[in-house]
């Protein structure tokens, strides 16, 4: 069992809620008056802790707490009851941006933070170049920071936060605001950080990072604990939570959409077989149908299918614009089929989602979340581990 | 001290981003005690046909030399619990992100002001030794008098600063304040050519009257300020100062909520 990198035990903080900011003095003299204020609160006897080397997420909706959570972690506010105990060097990334001065270049604000966060001059000195290379920003380093972009301004923070060499990290939010290349960047660093054994704690709205990186989660509504342990599982609970019961339908899939076309059933056959089934082996030919009907003509409607493990990967999610597959428009009653020959999925359980969107894929027709739940059953090829096979050819050379 | 290298970069940023964007840069923290020097000179000698207090005993008879000799230490004084305040409420970036000793926040002002008023005075020695004072002997208890105030300086602006958080009406009233400060010590009037008896006691014994009398002592009288005078200055710089952390410690961990 390994020892916990932080402990967060019956954590309370109440903030008082003035009707309006009265930091004057006239309040203070009027004395009664200041009293008069409303506690809130936002964290209500919060316990859990994380492990050393895990990834923890902290879900939960906006306002639920998370941010104020890390606050206190990083010892930024004072928890009115319970403690934090964190036995190890830590650096915190808290929404979006480090601590900067405005109009300190980013080259000052870059000793400015690392010396902030304990580091010696020197030290600084050896890394810097490391810094601003991970931030990508060499040409804007001597500029101030508050002619600088919102992402760039998370790039720099998050260079330094990473670089001062932390056993701990903790971060709110920073994976939103980054474009592709430095989300790549910090879901590598992540990984590097998990294989070294340091521990990371990461609030994030981005759910398939929660079910792709953490190995527990907490899950935070209005202060409270409500759910704890298995990401996968937390995430899955959650946005069912957010997407609400009124879409629910009696088969427990999840149902949103403007509705002008609307997905009737899905259905998955193995072979040329007309029986629906829920189960096939690896290496089955599988074709799935998706049955809609549209109230009125819909014009250039695009049909997704995404293919879930239960784990939180996604296997596949082809779509017909993909294809090139474009109807002028649809209306009535009909089907779209894909087909999939030679499957190469192993064994396990997979959830099918399935969509109809506009051309641009902005515009959601109609969103059948947890469509179909069907198991692989172990054929040929087997593999241990994975969720997909290659079918591998082996030589060992000896 | 853990946070050395800290102090250090934000006393050197409080120095660097002062007179950024400004063409004649620092130049400018010698214009405005130059100018309030001319216009209390022209005010007080040709107007008012005050005349210049008279060094005992050096003899020294000069209203702008006197003048500068109160003002640069007063403006220390003013400068440092003023920018301080503006330190600690424009650190909010900072205290709201990261956790650190906010108390370098005003520590810093108090460094950068102090480097600027040995350039000061500075100036101000090569400018009594034209008038007829060499003041080089007297450099070593100037600067001990001056460690005083600058430890009580800090006292009050880290006070002042951390009630400013909740109230931000000390900002403002500092403002006030410090004016009635400047006409309440001898700066620009000699104590003993007054004859209201309250405001010959402030400016004799209140805590800024007494700096700035020890230093006339010793830069424009040059004699040696009276051993009471000079215990009463350690007392009020050491206690103001530790009062001053004590109340900034306290108040310090809620900051980040209340900004
Ligand atoms: N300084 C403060 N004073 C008063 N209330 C506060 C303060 N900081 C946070 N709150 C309140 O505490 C609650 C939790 O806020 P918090 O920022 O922790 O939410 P969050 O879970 O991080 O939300 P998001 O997903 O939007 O980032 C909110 O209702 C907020 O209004
Ligand atoms: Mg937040």
């Amino acid at each position: 069992m390994a020892a916990a990198a932080l402990t967060v035990d019956h954590l309370t903080k109440t903030f008082r809620l003035h009707s309006e900011k009265n930091n004057s003095l006239k309040m203070l003299i009027a004395g009664k008056k200041r009293n008069r204020y409303e506690e809130f609160t936002a964290l209500r006897d919060v316990t859990f802790d994380v492990k050393e080397g895990e990834v923890f997420g902290v879900i939960g909706e906006n306002g639920s707490g998370k941010s104020t959570l890390l606050k206190c972690m990083a010892g930024i506010l004072q928890p009115n009851a319970g403690s934090v105990h964190v036995s190890k060097r830590m650096s915190a990334l808290l929404e979006l941006g480090a601590g900067f001065h405005p109009e300190l270049s980013g080259r000052d604000n870059v000793f400015l933070n690392a010396a902030i966060l304990g580091m010696a001059r020197r030290e600084i000195a050896g890394r810097f170049d490391e810094i601003v290379e991970f931030s990508g920003l060499e040409s804007f380093i001597d500029s101030p920071v508050k002619t600088y972009s919102t992402g760039m301004y998370v790039r720099l923070a998050f260079a330094v936060a990473i670089n001062v060499d932390p056993q701990l990290l903790i971060i709110d939010e920073i994976l939103a605001v980054g474009d592709v290349t430095f989300q790549q960047k910090c879901l590598e660093k992540f990984v590097d950080f998990r294989n070294e054994g340091r521990t990371i704690v990461l609030v994030t709205h981005a759910m398939n990072s929660v079910k792709d990186m953490c190995d527990r989660a907490i899950w935070l509504t209005h202060g409270v604990v409500t759910g704890e342990g298995d990401p996968a599982e937390l995430v899955e609970a959650y946005t069912e939570m957010m997407l609400g019961d009124r879409n629910r339908n009696e088969d427990g899939s999840v149902r949103r959409g403007s509705g002008e076309i609307q997905i009737e059933r899905v259905e998955l056959f193995v072979g040329a077989s007309e029986t629906p089934v829920k189960r096939f082996r690896t290496s089955d030919s599988i074709r799935l149908r998706l049955h809609y009907r549209a109230e009125k003509s819909v014009p250039k409607p695009v049909f997704g299918f995404a293919i879930e493990h239960l784990g939180g990967a996604t296997v596949t999610a082809p779509c017909t614009r993909d294809v090139g597959l474009l109807p002028a428009s649809v209306s009535g009653e009909g089907y779209v089929e894909i087909a999939m020959d030679n499957v190469a999925m192993l064994p396990g359980t997979y959830d099918l989602h399935t969509s109809i969107t506009d051309f641009n894929r902005q515009h959601e027709y109609d969103n059948l979340h947890l469509a179909l739940r069907f198991d692989v059953m172990t054929g040929k090829p087997y593999e241990t581990g994975g969720l997909v096979t290659m079918r591998p050819t082996w030589t060992i050379q000896s | 001290m853990a946070h050395r290298n800290l102090l250090y970069l934000l006393s050197l940023k409080e120095l660097r981003t002062r007179y950024k964007k400004s063409i004649l840069g620092w130049a400018w923290s010698l214009f405005n005690p130059l100018s309030q020097m001319l216009i209390f000179t022209v005010i007080f000698i040709y107007v008012f046909k005050a005349s210049a207090p008279i060094g005992d005993p050096s003899g020294l008879k000069n209203f702008p030399l006197y003048f500068m000799s109160g003002l640069l230490p007063f403006n220390f004084f003013s400068i440092t619990v003023g920018v301080s305040i503006g330190a600690v409420q424009g650190g909010a970036g900072l205290i709201k992100k990261v956790q650190f000793p906010h108390e370098h926040l005003v520590f810093s002002v108090v460094v950068a002001q102090f480097i600027t008023l040995m350039i000061e005075l500075t100036m101000l020695a090569v400018a009594m030794f034209i008038g007829g004072n060499n003041i080089l002997p007297w450099l070593p208890l100037l600067f001990v008098v001056l460690i005083f105030l600058a430890l009580f300086s800090s006292g009050v602006a880290l006070m002042l600063s951390a009630a400013n958080v909740f109230y931000h009406d000390i900002n403002y009233l500092w403002g006030i304040l410090s004016q009635i400060l400047f006409y309440a010590t001898p700066i620009i009037y000699n104590p003993a050519t007054i004859n209201l008896r309250a405001l010959v006691l402030i400016a004799n014994y209140g805590p800024t009257g007494s700096f700035i009398t020890a230093i006339h002592n010793i830069v424009y009288d040059l004699r040696v300020p009276g051993t009471g005078r000079l215990l009463e200055l350690a007392v009020i710089g050491i206690a103001t100062f530790f009062f001053g952390l004590w109340v900034f410690n306290r108040l310090s961990p809620h900051f980040a909520e209340e900004m």
